[in-house]
């Protein structure tokens, strides 16, 4: 069974032929021309990531991220057409777990997309980790916080499994962007910082903490 | 500039020469009229006393004798041939006397004294006083220079401020504000038609990028794909300018050891570079927005200069220098301009990768340079700090 793609972009030509490059690095694509669209193609079911655009007309892409989100944790790539920090920042916020700016090339997009549908695979038999109220359980990819189970999105799971390998050990950001978003070298730092405030809503904003100049670390 | 030549001093020279010049005017006319009207009273006091009691004066100079004309004529002169002991004579036929000037003489030299130190005194009130009126035009003025000296150097939000007036500090203080609001306009017409450009490029662009990766592989399609990678990295130029010039870019910064990195960096353009470290430096910086500098330099380096490229690391400076005919004159005047290539021997281009270098430079606070070396060839300057 292939990997389903939900592609929401206005633009026709962007639209179609990001669809006819993806299938034919083997993605099935299911496509939607503007925000109300997708978000009803979304809701019908089946799609294993969401490739947007930011600007779209009805709903916007920040706000579709923003919908989606409260019911699912399904990857969200954003294409942003800008490239602006506002654009980029708002989208991240949204729950978005990673962006790329047009025009990317299909090779760079496919990297962006398989980064994200990468499961988290830690090394079998490794023991439930805990630290305080925070309980993470690598083999299950469960995540208690005072007993409760709670959801992370793909992205802020990988990244809590990142601190929790390295519990009390300062992860710069260049790190992160290479081991959690397998960015080469020149990744952008806010989709890191934007993570961990994601990351630090869920499980308490004291238990992952800056280091200023140089990253964060887990507290032990 | 020497402050003894400042307009303040000037102004104070000019007044004091003035008053100088009056003050000597009016001396010797006071001096003139005195010193005729003791001659005058003189010559009544002396002909009253030779009606009165002629004495023998004993005998007469020759000036006066020759002056006789015949009986009844009555003659007057004034003897200074002693000048500290003046006389006044009188004469008639076989008759004369002579009367002593000395008061009048010593009245005359006080009055003189008098007026000389009346005027050194009103000079020393004057000029001091005409230093410090003048110190607020100047003040006004040098406010200007420093207003345009700032515009000049990049600052367009510069202004004078001059207030009101009305006079011609006034006036040069608004010209220079039109002028800088002009230079202004004209930056952020360029601006935003650079932003605007590359903005409505976009969309289409990445509609063509991901349609010509689509291709059937072919020489013709190689020949297309190769000018929608030269129109892509155009229109994310012009974008990078765009965001550099809106100003809202920010140092995202980490140590970086520069020796390694510059030689990552110059691996990554896939150009040749001979690179040369000194020591084992290291940089707090941001690493992005560094590479886009050098990368730029080496790739301006090749397009415009001549192989061998060198890039060396010492401290935290790093030169590129190639061995081409050099920057032009107007690069070096004013700094890279976008769509300005200068001399046409320097080859084609759009002026944009400097451009971008200084901007990113900016950013994270280095100093781009640029020169030509002595014996030949481009030489541009990073220095971090």
């Amino acid at each position: 069974m292939s990997v389903s793609v939900l592609l929401v972009e206005d633009d026709e030509v962007i639209r179609r032929s990001v669809g006819m490059a993806l299938e034919r690095y083997g993605y099935r694509v299911a496509s939607a021309a503007d925000g109300l669209t997708g978000l009803e193609r979304f809701r019908s079911g089946g799609h294993d990531l969401l490739l947007l655009d930011v600007m779209l007309p009805g709903l916007d892409g920040i706000g579709l991220c923003r919908r989606v989100r409260e019911t699912s944790l399904v990857p969200i790539l954003m294409m942003s057409a800008r490239g602006d920090a506002l654009d980029v920042v708002s989208g991240l916020e949204a729950g978005a777990d990673d962006y790329v700016v047009k025009p990317a090339d299909t090779s760079v997009l496919v990297a962006r997309i398989r980064a994200l549908l990468r499961r988290a695979t830690p090394a079998p038999g490794t023991p439930r980790l805990v630290f305080g109220d925070l309980t993470v359980d690598p083999e299950a990819l469960e995540v208690y916080v005072a007993g409760e189970r709670i959801s992370l999105a793909p992205t802020e799971l990988r990244l809590l499994l990142e601190f929790a390998a390295n519990p009390g050990i300062v992860l710069d950001r260049q790190t992160l962007l290479r081991d959690v978003w397998d960015y080469g070298w020149d990744g952008d730092s806010r989709v890191v910082d934007l993570c961990v405030q994601r990351l630090r809503r869920k499980i308490g904003a004291d238990r992952v903490e800056t280091v200023r100049g140089f990253g964060y670390k887990l507290r032990r | 500039m020497s402050p003894w030549r400042s307009l303040r001093w000037q102004i104070a020279a000019l007044v004091a020469v003035a008053s100088g010049v009056v003050a000597l005017a009016v001396g010797l006319l006071v001096h003139r009229s005195t010193f005729d009207r003791s001659l005058n009273l003189g010559r009544d006091r002396a002909l009253t006393a030779l009606m009165a009691d002629p004495a023998d004066p004993g005998p007469l100079p020759a000036a006066l004798a020759a002056q006789i004309g015949g009986p009844d004529t009555y003659v007057t002169w004034y003897d200074d041939r002693d000048p500290d002991v003046p006389w006044m004579w009188a004469a008639t036929t076989a008759k004369a006397v002579r009367i002593d000037m000395g008061g009048e003489l010593r009245n005359l030299r006080a009055l003189d004294r008098h007026i000389v130190l009346a005027s050194l005194g009103v000079l020393g009130l004057v000029v001091p006083l005409a230093a410090l009126a003048a110190e607020l035009p100047n003040h006004r003025l040098r406010r200007v220079a420093r207003t345009a000296r700032r515009v000049a150097d990049g600052d367009l939000e510069a202004r004078t401020s001059a207030g009101r007036g009305g006079d011609e500090i006034t006036g040069i203080a608004a010209a220079v504000d039109t002028m800088a609001a002009a230079l202004h306009d004209r930056l952020r017409t360029e601006q935003r038609f650079t932003a605007d450009v590359a903005h409505e490029l976009r969309t289409p662009l990445t509609g063509l990028v991901t349609s010509a990766e689509l291709l059937p592989e072919g020489e013709a399609t190689d020949l297309v794909r190769d000018r929608v990678r030269v129109l892509r990295t155009l229109v994310e130029n012009l974008l990078e300018i765009s965001r550099l010039d809106a100003g809202a870019e920010s140092a995202d910064r980490v140590e970086v050891p520069l020796g390694r990195f510059a030689g990552d960096c110059v691996h990554r353009t896939g150009l040749a570079a001979e690179v040369t470290v000194h020591g084992d430096p290291i940089a707090v910086t941001d690493p992005r927005r560094l590479d886009r500098i050098l990368a730029n330099l080496v790739v301006n380096a090749h397009r415009h200069g001549r192989a061998p490229v060198e890039v060396r690391v010492a401290g935290t400076t790093i030169t590129v220098r190639d061995h081409g005919p050099g920057f032009p004159a107007s690069l070096l005047a004013e700094g890279p301009r976008r769509f300005r290539t200068g001399a046409s021997e320097r080859g084609r281009g759009h002026g944009l990768g400097l451009t971008i270098a200084a901007g990113q430079a900016r950013v994270i606070g280095a100093r781009l340079g640029f020169a030509n070396a002595p014996e030949g060839g481009a030489v541009a300057t990073v220095r971090l700090n």
